[in-house]
């Protein structure tokens, strides 16, 4: 069941979304194993807006961003489904054309610029790439850029190497530069979680302001659920490279509906008043190497039953524009609880899902 | 500006550096226990104490250490130095060493040149199609060239040269002869004629026959001493290419469109150049030593010849004065290094807060 039945018509009229990821699958080949680090995920991006993608390290966020922009490279490859700008598809090496309309913003800013030039020169490099300017206009526009995302001095600053700058004028520059590819999406992956908190919110602030100002669609990959709740406006949990939950993010935060989410949700500092101890999900995420024949996360579930070790389960509409895939919420399997799984009935969850409302 | 305070900081340290490695090369010469004089004797009499004790007057080896230190490290500093006393008699060390540098200097010249000019390339264009046939072909060779010894690939290559007609008559029917080829050069071996250019060093362009036949000359050579360098410059810039290639800022470079050649050539070579730099400098200074050996199979008179000589023969102050001269230019080379650094890589001489 896909998302792209609901009724908001997008800013451009026509149907199709600015983004649409379809079945994609990304598999890592190695000599041992065939690694699906993105299995089969689907989800989209209309214009404007904020989806958010979330979940832990491993879950194969970071290599879906790669994928939508062409960036998966040996052993990696995209083994199978579509990714459409615009309506037009993507894979199959056609990113070129929509060079600079996604950009994106890296976990890492002090990696993300070349070291050994300089923060004006390569905002000038995106500049001439997609607006032509060069010279004096390229510089003066640069000079703008940074100003506009709030690097004090931009005069003298855009001379400057991006080892000179902290961390977040680093990562406010970084968003320079991906502006002056002047993208219609962007892509950011973790872009504050090398960032301590105070800068971490300004960084946040600045990407709200930019969206509002410049009309962006942002694709928001993160694993803090607090940082999806101040940005998304739609959020995909992921899961073991698939997208196990999908939702509004008022939706997602009053009432998750996949195990997972809850547990995400209730791993928040703060959201669990009454109790001390901050509840984590035990264990890792799974590296997928076959077809699944089981929800993948059955292992950490503690609402597991016998069927989520024999049944994928599909996605289940939870509400509108709201999907999981758990086996929870489909009637025909038979709900007994397997001797490893919780001994109550009420899912461990629904703390979370109070303390969620309480907000 | 930062980086050129740097600079000018690496500058200043290399004076004590000069002045420790002079006055170890002093300790280490003439506190040891060779005596001169008793080369300079040789068959007359070296039991005659009268004799050895005059020579060694005559040596100024006779004066108290202290004295004798200052007066060898005033003579060096200011370049004051002095005479040979028994491999060539009487001839001032200065004019010895004009004579026979720039034959090791040309040398050095095209080893270094050639290794960088082919080992780097190489190991560029592997990294770039890494783990492909062409990788895997140039990474073989480059190991086998690598591990071949100096001193066997000088005979090879000179057995090689003087067959080259019968060689070239097998391979492509046609006998050439290296000797011929090009421009004639009288032997395989010996001094390249580098005299054209004295006074005049713009003969290097305007006289391109003389050049070539210099270059042809000292070209097996070159090649013999540039070759271990040549393979560990192609493994080092494969490895700094494979490296850059996946750093986060060619992903951001390629999110934002850059071209396949811009992003190789302003994104990734420039960053692989970083870690090849004090590769192609430690180089140069195994050139120092290499050249002694180089320089005695191929018959070139050369500093390393000359030291090798003068070692032999208990020249100490020449042995000494050359010394004075290989730490000024291992001095020198370690400043070219901070140089193409500073020129290269803006982080260098950032202090991190
Ligand atoms: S399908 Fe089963 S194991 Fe998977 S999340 Fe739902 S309840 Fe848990």
């Amino acid at each position: 069941m896909g998302t792209r039945e609901t009724p908001q018509a997008n800013a451009a009229g026509s149907d199709d979304p600015l983004l649409a990821v379809e079945n994609l699958t990304t598999v890592f080949n190695t000599d041992k194993e065939t690694i699906h680090a993105v299995d089969g995920v689907s989800f989209d991006v209309r214009e404007g807006e904020t989806v958010g993608v979330v979940g832990e390290s491993g879950s194969g966020k970071s290599v879906t961003a790669r994928s939508i922009l062409g960036l998966v490279e040996r052993p990696g490859v995209i083994e199978s489904g579509s990714i459409r700008f615009r309506g037009d598809e993507l894979t199959g090496d056609n990113w070129d054309r929509y060079r600079g309309d996604i950009s994106i913003v890296f976990q890492d800013p002090i990696n993300s610029m070349n070291p050994v030039y300089t923060v004006g020169n390569q905002i000038r490099e995106a500049l001439r790439i997609h607006q032509g300017l060069r010279g004096q206009d390229a510089r003066e526009e640069a000079i703008r850029l940074l100003e506009e995302v709030g690097i004090p001095d931009a005069r003298r600053r855009v001379g400057e190497y991006p080892h000179q700058f902290s961390g977040g004028m680093r990562q406010r520059a970084v968003i320079a530069m991906a502006l002056a590819c002047d993208p219609d999406l962007l892509v950011c992956d973790e872009p504050t979680t090398a960032l301590d908190v105070t800068i971490q919110a300004q960084i946040l602030e600045l990407l709200d302001e930019l969206q509002r100002e410049e009309d962006l669609a942002i694709l928001f990959i993160t694993h803090d659920m607090g940082v999806i709740e101040d940005t998304a406006d739609r959020v995909n949990v992921m899961y073991a490279g698939e997208v196990v939950e999908r939702a509004p993010v008022d939706q997602l935060f009053d009432s998750p509906a996949h195990p997972y989410t809850r547990g995400l949700l209730a791993s928040i500092p703060g959201q669990t008043a009454e109790s001390d101890r901050l509840p984590t999900i035990g264990g890792e995420v799974p590296t997928p190497t076959a077809e699944p024949t089981d929800c993948r996360f059955a292992d950490r579930c503690p609402e597991a039953f016998d069927a989520c070790e024999q049944v994928h389960p599909d996605h289940v509409r939870i509400g509108s524009d709201h999907t999981a895939a758990c086996l929870l919420h489909e009637d025909r399997y038979d709900r007994q609880l397997s001797a490893s799984g919780a001994g109550d009935d009420t899912p461990a969850g629904d703390a979370a899902v109070d303390g969620g409302g309480q907000r | 500006m930062s980086r050129w305070r740097y600079l000018a900081k690496r500058f200043l340290m290399a004076i004590p550096v000069l002045w420790l490695g002079t006055s170890m090369t002093w300790a280490i010469i003439f506190l040891g226990p060779i005596n001169p004089a008793t080369y300079v004797l040789g068959q007359t009499n070296p039991q005659n104490q009268a004799a050895v004790k005059a020579a060694r007057e005559r040596f100024g080896l006779g004066e108290p250490p202290l004295e004798h230190y200052t007066e060898f490290m005033i003579n060096m500093v200011t370049l004051d130095l002095g005479q040979t006393w028994l491999l060539y008699p009487g001839t001032p060390v200065m004019s010895l060493i004009f004579d026979y540098a720039p034959r090791t200097v040309w040398l050095g010249f095209w080893s270094v040149l050639i290794a960088v000019f082919v080992g780097v390339p190489l190991g560029f264009y592997a990294g770039l199609n890494s783990n492909s046939v062409s990788d895997y072909a140039t990474s073989l060779t480059g190991i086998v060239w690598r591990a071949m010894p100096n001193f066997w690939l000088a005979i090879m290559l000179l057995a090689l040269l003087v067959k080259s007609e019968t060689i070239t008559q097998a391979l492509f029917g046609i006998p050439i002869s290296w000797d011929t080829f090009l421009v004639d050069i009288n032997a395989i071996t010996g001094n390249p004629q580098l005299s054209y250019m004295q006074g005049n060093p713009l003969a290097l362009v305007t006289q391109p026959r003389e050049t070539l036949a210099a270059i042809k000359k000292i070209l097996p050579a070159a090649v013999v001493l540039g070759s271990a360098s040549m393979g560990n410059e192609m493994r080092i810039g494969r490895t700094a290419v494979l490296e850059t290639r996946s750093e986060q800022y060619i992903d951001t470079a390629k999110a934002k469109g850059v071209s396949g050649r811009v992003l190789v050539w302003k994104h990734i070579l420039r960053n692989a150049l970083i870690p090849l730099v004090p590769i192609v400098t430690s180089e140069a200074f195994l050139l120092i030593g290499g050249s002694v050996l180089v320089e005695t199979v191929f018959g070139i008179n050369g500093m390393g010849k000359l030291f090798f000589d003068a070692a032999i023969q208990g020249d100490l102050w020449l042995v000494a004065t050359l010394m004075f001269i290989f730490i000024i230019l291992i001095v020198g080379i370690n400043i070219v290094q901070d140089l193409l650094y500073t020129l290269i890589d803006p982080r260098v001489g950032y202090e991190r807060e």
